[in-house]
């Protein structure tokens, strides 16, 4: 029993996502009224009703109590987690015991995170994103929402499969010589092509990387490209895996058995199970539901994104990514994402620059001054104003203007800061005071608007974009040069590190995750449990149990590293786990630990994929080391019980002196 | 005079209220309807309705939604221990650092203590009203909220005396004089406590926490000057007083009491390792009169004369040196507000009694003075009546003991069957924490009575068959027969020196936690002001035990845990029967956080095991 949903204060559902037992409860708690009605309530409308009260409650609290609620639980351990963003309420809910509390926190964090990459900066504007996320038109609404459904049904999917998403760290698959070849050729031949063609229209190819499943074989970034952070990284690779899902029974199949197609709806298509959804005539095969497998469920989830009309695959999505310019920082800057399948498995992403991405670094900065100056409105007594020394206001003053001129006359834009400039700027002199709040918010509202004209609303659809002939031949080309490594890569992305390799030297040990948090990259023996394929571990409950095993070491170790605590070893059954986190100099000197700060319950998770609590960490430990570039890493292994704790220590040692090699592969 | 009675920090209980969703029904009933007790009570009424209105309205959606009752409500800067029972919503409020178990053993503590004192709640709330309840729940949050240390707190243990530092004897003698108790057959089960603390203890642990109830409001008694002045008490009079009140049990409380598993006494506080290694030899006909009497504390005898009693009895060796004190009517202290002037002889149930009055609610008859006045038939009717008593009494525990424990377990798993969740690893803990909950709601609740004889700080508190209270000679055989052993234990605890051991000058610190006497051994200073030189290793080792033990409590697999940070290194470790917590001072060097073998922090399990040896407790 699984939800998720976004409300505003005024109690409207502005997104829910429900798995078919959440849906099957809520169905069962109206059906009282259906009998009245005829018809059942509407899904949505059930939902609102039944989250109204709380949501209410909600912001009473806040209103009058100045605090919120963060989370409820219940006897039988359901489990509620709410955060209020701005004006959005977000809840996430579960009845099943699957998920904790923490992993709650965590998925409604990155459904922040994704309508962030969907968004950008239109979600620094409560009103405007209230209507991005509830459009009026039905159908719109729909395949809106269904896209985000499917993207948490994948995310939820990850979480639950992949280590990368686990611990929240890209995985590279290890082929040195492999890898570095691909790199020299997207470099050379891929990237050059696009972007000494005439037909990608303004756009500019600034990185590319290949995945095969969720890891990572080559990656380039062009010079002039800002880095692509950790987070965004791993927020795209969940995008992709959305898109083309790599599902477990397909891989498990010999390659041979697939079509050679690039075709993005080939995946695995089981029946559509009855939404129930229609009408009360349905109810009979309901109860279905109660016996979905969580597999099927997700792929019902895609199933529900392809009941939109197929998009146009040759069609870019936008994203927002952080990128550090040279001209100025941009926490949510416009690309286009060109995912291209080269086989089932595995695929080429392009991110492209937009042409008047300027734009929005010119927005995220004047978005700043006027949060700026409405704090330091804010903090001033009533009837007071600020200091005339207002050279920043000037030189807002002047920049603002230049900036409204280049948008054109007729904007709105213009015209309310037109408004703002005869408030603060006429009667002989600045007046700043607190009567300056709304137009301040005014003036915000407009920048987030611009924005989101700019790259939000009319989509990528009818603005210029790589020519489909070009995307085809950098499709070809990649493919090509791939052709002869394709069944390999898929193998090994099932079995990128084996644990046999390391067991001579490390006896006794079950598992290790080693992450190294300065570049958001781990390192860990696969450990697929799937019901085909044969894992190290075997198949069966032996192999389940040591996956549960590494899921749960991976969040006590993240509970007491919030905690304080950079070292935690435990006692777990037959199982003896050891957790570091360590950081040194560049050159592999280790610098003295700092106790980590302590966090409270309701900060954001530990993790990279929503928010960076490494890169926090990190500038923690730096305001000591200002002259080093400190690194972090991490390591995680689970031994045999019976193995002396000495021993286990001894290994832990030797494994993080082994690892620190690999982990400088060049991501370029 | 107790540096442990420093009271609580607010941070348990900023807020707790008692909810009764059934006197909000429409919607024109104002909230404050439903509000039977606020905590803080000068918490402004809008305030009141704000939070239970919320709260409430709240808790009642996520049952609905969830088809469970709310257990936990988390704010940003509180979070609220919930429980919910039928139309009745408690809820205590405490910062977020609390683990959630300790909250909830907190709430559940006092909710048993108001059922323990007053029955059910229903019909306490039907036969009175709010105003009249409202000073007991005051009064239990008071006693919780005082007294013990942190420690205690978080693992809901009971707060013994330092039995390390006591002679050994002492608690032996305790241990006596509640056997001796026994002797009289509506007799159940007893427990001496000294200033709150548990010396010796024949109930199960949930009992013995309610039974140790009302120690702190006593104090001021022990040094007001009696009020009505009756008989020849002046000021300086030590006031001993008795009184029995009605309490109620669940039927599991009743049973476990009734059928006690066998070695239930073994198990008290004054276990036989702590008794042996305290290397304090003395001689075992030591009594009171061997050591100085600290003047003024001790009972003038010229008020109490000698009883002789149960010459045969297991208080015969002591009774033989110690002073003798047999009331003589005429000259008998006790005030008797209820009496007047006529001098009665025996004690009766004057301790403040506007706090007890409301003790005993629903109209048990008081025993009458007269009732015990009949001093002649008292000695000869004990006797024989305690002899049969023993015999009667042992066989049938002992041969029954077995069984019990087999009926309790399944009993238990019962429960847990039909909760269908938790691990059935922690069989011991939760076992405790379910007989704890209060059940009321569902089971019909057993009234019993609870016979209390105070000296200054001792108390003797026993559980007694409600008619007891109507027996004037048992009730006058129970008090004669454990008065001069009383004096002489307060007498002797008075002396020794209960201040706290303390961790000065001790390289490492450790908490020791018993599960199944639900007892704390430490060597941290007991409570106190928190030190203020920053992170000291008591705080330390407080907060990392706070974390380790919610960790331990929610994961049955679990069996030690090493934590370390730049500056410290914390090794937890927990089976069924205990958990401890070591620390090791100084000898934690900063390090990087890398692995390290040679990392002091891993020798830690090693040390703790040989150094609490020392102290008696043994890491299995």
């Amino acid at each position: 029993m699984k939800c998720l949903l976004i409300a505003s204060e005024s109690a409207e559902v502005l997104f829910y996502w429900a798995d078919p037992d959440f849906q099957q409860s809520i169905r069962n708690q109206y059906e009282g009224s259906q009998e009245e009605g005829g018809r059942p309530p509407a899904f949505e409308d059930s939902i609102n009703t039944l989250f109204a009260p709380i949501i209410i409650s909600c912001s009473t609290m806040i209103d009058r109590m100045g605090d919120s609620y963060t989370s409820f639980s219940t006897e039988d351990q359901h489990v509620y987690v709410l955060r209020q963003f701005e004006d959005c309420l977000y809840i996430a809910v579960n009845g099943d015991g699957e998920e904790s509390e923490e992993d709650l926190k965590r998925k409604i964090y990155v459904m922040k995170k994704l309508t962030e990459v969907h968004f950008g900066m239109v979600t620094l504007s409560s009103p405007l994103l209230r209507r991005e996320l509830r459009p009026h038109d039905t159908d719109q609404r729909n395949r809106l929402w269904r896209k985000f459904q499917s993207l948490l049904g994948t995310y939820s999917r990850l979480r639950e499969q992949d280590q990368s998403f686990l611990v929240e760290a890209v995985e590279r698959l290890v082929q040195p010589t492999l890898c570095e070849q691909c790199i020299e050729f997207l470099e050379r031949r891929l990237v050059q092509t696009i972007n000494s063609s005439a037909e990608r229209a303004g756009e500019e190819a600034l990185h590319a990387f290949i995945l095969v499943h969720t890891k990572l074989l080559a990656f380039y970034s062009s010079r002039s490209a800002s880095p692509l952070t950790s987070s965004d990284l791993l927020a795209l690779i969940l995008m992709v895996q959305n898109q083309y899902p790599s599902n477990s029974d397909l891989d498990d199949m010999s390659p041979e058995d697939i079509p050679n197609s690039s075709a993005p709806d080939v995946f695995y298509t089981p029946e559509p199970s009855p939404t129930g959804r229609q009408s009360g005539a349905e109810q009979a095969c309901v109860p279905v539901f109660q016996f979905v497998d969580p597999d099927i469920q997700v792929a019902e989830d895609s199933l529900q994104a392809l009941e939109a009309p197929p998009m146009d695959p040759a069609m870019p999505s936008r994203v927002f990514l952080e990128a550090t310019l040279k001209d100025g920082f941009c926490p949510m800057m416009p690309h286009s994402m060109y995912c291209l399948p080269l086989w089932p498995g595995i695929t080429l992403v392009l991110l492209t620059k937009i042409h008047n991405c300027q734009v929005a670094v010119s927005v995220y900065y004047f978005l700043n001054c006027f949060t700026q100056l409405e704090r330091k409105l804010s903090d001033l007594q009533f009837g007071a104003a600020l200091p005339r020394s207002q050279h920043s206001l000037h030189d807002l003053r002047s920049k603002m203007d230049k900036f409204v001129r280049a948008l054109g006359s007729s904007s709105s834009m213009q015209h309310t800061w037109n408004d703002f400039k005869n408030k603060v700027f006429s009667r002989g002199g600045p007046r700043v005071s607190k009567e300056l709040l709304p137009h301040c918010r005014n003036m915000k509202t407009q920048l987030c608007n611009l924005y989101r004209q700019c790259f939000v609303a009319d989509g990528p659809r009818d603005c210029q974009r790589l020519a489909p002939s070009l995307q085809e031949r950098a499709r070809l080309l990649v493919q090509e040069q791939l052709l002869d490594w394709k069944d390999f890569l898929l193998v090994k992305s099932r079995r990128n590190v084996t644990m046999v390799s390391y067991l001579e030297e490390f006896p006794g040990m079950v598992h290790f995750i080693y992450v190294d948090r300065t570049t958001g990259q781990m390192i860990a023996p696969s450990l697929s449990v799937t019901d085909h394929s044969i894992s190290e571990l075997g198949t069966g409950p032996l192999a389940r149990f040591i996956k549960s095993k590494v899921w749960s070491c991976v969040g006590t170790a993240r509970h007491y590293l919030q905690k304080g605590y950079t070292t935690v070893t435990f006692r777990d059954g037959d199982y003896y786990c050891c957790y570091f986190l360590w950081v040194e100099s560049e050159t592999g000197y280790k610098l003295e630990v700092v106790d980590p700060p302590v966090l409270s319950d309701d900060s954001a998770p530990v993790g990279m994929l929503a928010w960076d609590y490494y890169r926090k960490l990190l500038r923690y430990y730096t305001k000591n080391h200002q002259t080093e570039v400190v690194k972090c890493y991490e390591l995680l292994t689970i031994h045999l019980g019976v193995i002396p704790s000495e021993c286990i220590l001894q290994h832990c040692y030797q494994l993080a002196c082994k690892l620190w090699e690999p982990s400088r592969i060049p991501l370029l | 005079m107790m540096a442990e009675s420093t009271t609580l920090e607010p941070r348990w209980c900023s807020y707790f209220f008692l909810y009764d969703g059934s006197k909000v029904t429409e919607e024109g009933d104002p909230t404050r309807a439903g509000i039977c007790y606020f905590y803080p009570e000068e918490t402004p009424l809008d305030q009141q309705e704000l939070l239970c209105g919320q709260l409430a309205g709240v808790c009642r959606c996520i049952h609905e939604m969830s088809r469970s009752p709310a257990r936990l409500v988390r704010l940003r800067r509180r979070k609220f221990a919930i429980r919910m029972r039928g139309d009745f919503l408690w809820a205590l409020g405490c910062t977020m650092d609390i683990p959630d178990v300790s909250a909830w053993a907190f709430l559940d503590h006092l909710i048993s203590l108001f059922r323990f004192y007053n029955g059910s709640i229903r019909q306490s709330y039907q036969l009175r009203s709010k105003e009249e309840l409202a000073p007991q729940w005051s009064h239990y949050l008071d006693h919780l909220q005082g007294g013990a240390s942190e420690l205690h707190h978080i693992f809901s243990a009971l707060n013994t005396i330092d039995s390390t530092h006591i002679d050994p004897l002492l608690l032996l003698k305790a241990a006596l004089i509640l056997q001796a108790c026994q002797r009289c057959p509506l007799v159940v089960a007893g427990c001496i406590s000294y200033h709150g603390r548990v010396v010796s203890t024949q109930m199960p642990p949930e009992l013995t926490a309610m039974v140790v109830v009302c120690q702190r409001d006593p104090q001021n008694l022990d040094f007001a000057p009696v009020a009505n002045g009756l008989g020849s008490a002046g000021p300086q009079t030590p006031s001993t007083s008795v009184n029995s009140t009605a309490v109620f049990l669940s039927p599991a409380e009743l049973h476990a009491l009734r059928y006690p598993p066998v070695d239930r006494v073994h198990r008290s506080v004054s276990h036989p390792q702590q008794t042996t290694c305290a290397g304090k030899p003395r001689l075992l006909s030591r009594t009171l009169s061997d050591i100085p009497e600290p003047t003024g504390l001790v009972a003038p005898r010229a008020s109490f004369q000698t009883m002789l009693c149960s010459t045969g009895s297991s208080l015969s060796d002591e009774g033989g040196s110690a002073p003798r004190v047999s009331p003589e009517p005429t000259h008998h202290p006790f005030p008797s507000p209820a009496s007047g002037s006529d001098g009665q002889a025996l004690p009766h149930f004057l301790a403040n009694q506007e706090a007890h009055q409301a003790g005993w609610p629903n109209g048990l008859p008081l025993p009458r003075p007269e009732d015990l006045r009949n001093e002649g038939d008292l000695q000869g009717h004990t006797y024989k009546d305690s002899m049969s008593c023993d015999n009667k009494g042992e066989g049938a525990t002992e041969k029954r003991g077995f069984v019990n424990q087999l009926e309790k377990l399944s009993c238990v798993e019962d429960r847990d069957g039909t909760r269908g969740t938790k691990e059935s690893g922690k069989g011991n803990q939760e076992d405790d924490h379910k007989t704890s909950e209060p059940v009321e709601e569902e089971l019909p609740l057993v009234a019993m009575a609870l016979y209390r004889h105070r000296v200054r700080g001792l108390v003797l508190a026993l559980l007694v068959e409600p008619h007891f209270q109507n027996d004037a000679v048992a009730m006058e055989e129970v008090y004669h027969s454990s008065l001069a052993s009383l004096n002489g234990l307060e007498a002797h605890l008075c002396s020794t020196a209960l201040e706290p051991s303390s961790a000065q000058g001790c390289p490492y610190t450790f908490v020791h936690y018993d599960c199944l006497q639900n007892t704390l051994a430490t060597n941290l200073p007991f409570t106190g002001p928190p030190v203020p030189a920053g992170e000291a290793q008591g705080t330390v080792l407080v907060k990392a035990a706070a974390l380790l033990h919610t960790h331990f409590s929610q994961d049955a697999m679990l069996q030690e845990v090493i934590l370390r940070n730049a500056g410290s290194a914390v090794y937890g470790t927990c089976n069924s029967a205990q958990e401890t917590y070591f620390l090791q001072q100084g000898a934690t060097v900063r390090n990087s956080g890398v692995p390290n073998p040679q990392d002091s922090a891993f020798s830690l399990p090693t040390k703790a095991r040989h150094k609490l040896l020392k102290h008696g407790l043994n890491l299995l």
